[in-house]
């Protein structure tokens, strides 16, 4: 446990020091003293290791093949290396034996030159064929057929999820008892695979069933949430804290009466007045479950306000203010988010993804936490997944995985080529050529829903 | 040692470790030196085994190697089953494992499977996020319905995109506008430090949270179906919040609850089940857990006392049968100081506890009436005072005495016979108390009988110390006699009789008496002459303060 809080205070300097020579010269005493600093830091984990490799796999640090779990404090600066050595196309860096200054020094210099090369990694790695203890490895692509594998567990644990789902509200409808510890791991499931694979997750989200709505979107808002949760540096028991009161937060909808919740049509004013109240049937339902505890107390708190907006201004109205919990906030704008781009009995035709995060960003401050909104877009991505794009190259393709690192440059699955013929090849916009140019980019986005395009086809 | 042997050594010591960790307190030195002696035992098993140990878990059976290291038939008790039946199927102890991570783990394993009620053995793992223990867990138990997954997938992908439909957005995309994207603002530091504070924040208890969100819907137009619902809720929360020691959020709910049942906008039908909620909350399950909690933890007195303020009298019953089972004074002080509160409101009720069968609580119950100070105890206090136990006496008679009750006076002249002198001094200080002429009366026969000779000093100091706070002539008359009086017998216990007049009669401090007390200034008994002296001094210092 030590060496891991060790090797996450070297990433740490690293980054601090790595960004700090990109605006100071090598021999500026600040620049100096930081590395002086990380030599220090590698040795001391280097007298117990021996050897200290970092590497960087997806969005993740690993030291020695532990993955590296980090609190908020340290997050910006390790997504500023991840940024970084992605643009040099990097992604192992190995310390062994004792580390000099002047090896340090050496190190600090290629990475900074390889920033400014076409060919950054191997600019970077001929810069440092002359140092045995410092050596590096370039950035390793997730295997697709792991990946495969991968997509298969996360559907399976998507679908569950939306089944157990199903099945407790049917339970909580009937007044039957509810399988809480159930609950608990199914959401723990979830937890580690959006810890492992957050894009493949978000991209379920993006399949949206609209006769089985009401148990797709509580599973949606649990997965966002959970994803939001992870970007704001929640620990895991935390996340599943979360899942869980943004899996039930539409719980009191089980008392709405059926034919107002799959009415095809506007609500009168007096079935507005019924939907409204199911916040508090939320609680009700929640705490008549089974004896309270920390969790359920959070999920009815939940349930209570994910429709009270940031600003009280949605409902049930409420005759003193007190501010909302962190949990609400989120679950209000993973609420919001998946509502708006569902297609729901009351709203058929969906938003698309990218005008769905405009609305939200304009609700923000009045109806969302503008703080929350702000990690959700970094999120989600300027083309959250499932956004229909249009490419540079006159490709067209549906927005399959968000790039963290380059916001406006995700993974995209082409559906049409440049001569307009069908095709299924998945690119990854941050692919540069020769000259470091990008080979492609998103020039347009498209409303989806006007085309009757399933994006389950492509994302499932 | 081979490597099975040390394997199956290891499991042994891991049943044998689970049963200490359950016996003791964590501070406990034996518990210490079990998570000592079990980590010591990992570091040599991963010693011989060179590198990570492995079991595989079966219903009944664990292998090591696919060899049987553990097997137990039974149901209760069996570590394979322990694992087993919440879906652990491997179970693996990493070479690097630290003494924090196994002692949790032991924790986890020390844990009785009654108690967990929402969580099973794997979330208390997964919740841990133990870096060198890993497990491999079958999920196939969480699957609700097998078949959904495959429906659900048919469904989605039953409409497949046409190339017609493709097509048309491709033409589209080629000649509609460029749309508006979204700016990402990166986050920065300001946000970070803004998140931390919510952070700070997020830590404060939630219950008070969920407390005022019922304050809303209380108010929310609730008919009365859903008032009977609330009540149901405020019940289960009063008694969860009582469980945990938050006692402010227990006095919010029923704040808020006498709020609205006060209320004219409320209905008059909810407020049936609103006044339910009070009930509940001196309901006997909810003050045998306040009990337990306030025998256990530090809770400030005045808040619980807050919350006992609030109850109803059905809270008494249940209040006198915790006050004989608390352990700690000060949780006993809370309760009778509670009593006293609520028994002001319905003596009758306080009163049953007299009937108690054990007498400490007898005894407090009579305390508690002496403290409320109402004299319709009086009746049931006499009936009382004939309780077989000693300790009970003396409170009932002290209590009569304090609650000056003159009805008493007949039943407590017996008591200055009994055997047992401190009832006999209680009896004639509460006598003192009492004040009344016939309560006098007996203590100046009393001290006339040849009987009173025989009693100790104290005792008869007792008696005159009493009537010195009548301070009328009789009296005075009374203690001048007695100084005088000499006899032929028994004159060193008419002394003590003469010396305890003098005493008297330096209480009352009267300068008249001055001269008589200086008459035996010079006693040639010691005792005599040093307690006129003594009261010569009490009333010359009185004098001389004036």
């Amino acid at each position: 446990m030590e060496e891991l809080k060790k090797a996450i205070d070297i990433i740490s300097n690293l980054a601090i020091l790595l960004r700090t020579s990109q605006v100071h010269d090598i021999n500026n005493v600040a620049v100096t003293n930081l590395i002086d600093k990380v030599t220090g830091l590698i040795n001391d984990f280097l007298k117990e290791e021996k050897v200290l490799q970092i590497d960087l796999v997806g969005e993740f640090f690993y030291a020695n093949d532990t993955r590296l779990k980090y609190s908020i404090e340290h997050l910006l600066n390790f997504d500023f290396l991840s940024r970084e050595l992605k643009k040099r196309n990097t992604g192992t860096i190995v310390f062994k034996e004792r580390i000099e200054t002047q090896e340090i020094k050496t190190f600090v210099k290629a990475f900074i030159t390889a920033g400014f090369s076409k060919d950054p990694f191997n600019t970077m790695q001929n810069s440092l064929k002359g140092l045995k203890t410092i050596t590096v490895d370039r950035l390793k692509r997730v295997k697709e057929d792991e990946a495969l594998d991968m997509r298969k567990v996360v559907k399976k644990t998507y679908f569950n999820a939306v089944s157990f789902t199903k099945g407790i509200m049917n339970k909580i409808k009937a007044k039957e008892a509810v399988n809480i510890k159930k609950a608990k791991r199914i959401v723990e499931s979830m937890v580690d695979l959006i810890l492992e694979e957050e894009q493949l997750f978000l991209g379920m989200t993006a399949i949206k069933d609209y006769d089985e709505y009401t148990y797709h979107h509580s599973v949606n808002v649990s997965v966002l949430s959970i994803a939001l949760g992870q970007r704001l540096g929640l620990s895991k028991k935390a996340l599943n804290e979360l899942g869980l009161a943004a899996l039930f937060h539409d719980m009191g909808k089980v008392e709405v009466p059926l034919e107002i919740l799959n009415k095809p049509t506007a609500f009168t004013e007096n079935e507005w007045l019924i939907m409204k109240k199911h916040p508090q049937w939320g609680v009700k339902a929640l705490l008549m479950l089974k004896n309270p505890d920390p969790v359920l107390i959070r999920s009815a708190i939940v349930a209570f306000e994910h429709h009270l907006h940031y600003n009280y201004t949605g409902y049930p109205a409420v005759r003193n203010k007190r501010e909302q919990d962190l949990y609400s906030r989120i679950v209000t704008i993973a609420d919001q988010y998946d509502a708006m781009t569902s297609s729901r009995v009351y709203s058929r035709v969906p938003l698309p993804p990218d005008k769905a995060l405009s609305i939200l960003i304009d609700r923000s401050g009045t109806q969302v936490d503008p703080l929350i909104l702000k990690f959700f877009i970094n999120m989600v991505g300027v083309y959250p997944i499932g956004s229909l794009v249009l490419l540079n190259t006159n490709d067209l393709g549906i927005v399959y995985q968000s790039n963290p690192v380059f916001p406006d440059r995700p993974k995209v699955r082409i559906i049409m080529d440049s001569t307009g013929k069908r095709t299924d090849q998945t690119v990854d916009l941050s692919e540069k050529d020769e000259q470091g140019r990008f080979l492609r980019s998103i020039i347009k986005t498209l409303d989806y829903t006007k085309y009757k395009i399933n994006l389950a086809e492509y994302l499932m | 040692m081979s490597e099975l042997s040390t394997i199956k050594d290891l499991l042994q010591s891991l049943i044998k470790t689970r049963k200490l960790i359950r016996m003791y307190p964590e501070n406990n030195p034996m518990y210490i030196k079990a998570v000592n002696d079990m980590y010591e035992k990992f570091e040599r098993a991963f010693q011989q085994t060179s590198g990570d140990i492995a079991f595989q878990i079966r219903q009944y059976e664990i292998l090591f190697q696919d060899e049987q290291v553990y097997h137990n038939p039974e149901k209760s008790d069996n570590l394979a089953l322990f694992f087993f039946k919440d879906g652990i199927r491997e179970l693996k102890f990493l070479k690097d494992l630290g003494k924090e991570e196994l002692e949790e783990f032991l924790k986890i394993l020390s844990i009785d499977e009654k108690e967990l009620v929402d969580d099973d053995i794997v979330t208390l793992m997964w919740e841990r996020d133990f870096q060198n223990i890993k497990y491999i867990v079958d999920e196939s138990t969480l699957t609700e319905d097998e078949e959904y997954e495959l429906r659900a997938t048919e469904a989605l992908m039953e409409n497949v995109t046409s190339e017609e439909v493709l097509l048309r957005a491709y033409r589209d995309a080629l000649t509609s506008e460029t749309a508006r994207v979204p700016q990402i603002v990166p986050v920065e530091e300001e946000d970070l430090k803004a998140l931390i504070k919510e952070f700070e924040k997020d830590a404060d208890p939630k219950l008070p949270k969920l407390v005022y969100i019922l304050s809303e819907i209380i108010y929310q137009g609730l008919d009365k179906k859903e008032f009977e619902e609330f009540s149901f809720i405020a019940k289960s929360l009063l008694e969860y919040a009582i469980k945990i020691g938050d006692f402010e959020s227990a006095i919010n709910i029923i704040e808020l609850v006498k709020k609205a049942i006060d209320d004219r906008d409320i209905i008059e039908e909810a407020k049936v089940h609103l006044k339910k909620i009070i009930e509940h909350a001196g309901s006997t399950a909810i003050i045998k857990t306040l009990g337990e909690i306030i025998d256990r933890i530090e809770i400030e007195e005045k808040t619980i006392l807050t919350y006992l303020g609030h109850l109803d009298k059905n809270a008494i019953q249940p209040l006198i049968e915790v006050l004989g089972e608390l352990k700690t004074i000060k949780a006993r002080k809370i309760i009778i100081d509670g009593l006293a509160l609520l028994g002001r409101r319905d003596l009758q009720s306080l009163i049953k506890g007299l009937s108690d069968e054990r007498w400490y609580v007898v005894r407090n119950i009579v305390y508690i009436l002496r403290l409320i100070g109402d004299r319709r105890a009086v009746e049931y206090l006499l009936k009382t005072i004939k309780h077989p136990d000693m300790r009970v006496r003396r409170e009932v008679i002290k209590t009569l005495g304090e609650l000056k009750a003159p009805q008493a006076v007949t039943i407590l002249k017996d008591h200055l016979n009994d055997p047992d002198p401190q009832i006999r001094i209680a009896t004639v200080r509460a006598l003192g108390s009492i004040h009344t002429e016939a309560a006098k009366r007996l203590l100046l026969q009393r001290i006339n009988t040849k009987d009173f000779l025989h009693r100790t000093l104290e005792e008869k100091k007792e008696y005159f110390e009493v009537l010195s706070s009548w301070r009328d002539e009789e009296v005075t008359d009374f203690l001048v006699k007695t100084l005088k009086r000499n006899t032929l017998f028994n004159r060193s216990k008419n002394f003590e009789k003469r010396a305890c007049a003098a005493y008297a009669l330096g209480l009352m401090g009267s300068k008249e008496h001055l001269n008589i007390l200086k008459k035996y200034i010079d006693s040639g008994n010691p005792l005599l002459r040093e307690y006129v002296r003594n009261a010569i001094t009490r009333i010359s210092g009185t004098r001389m303060e004036r």
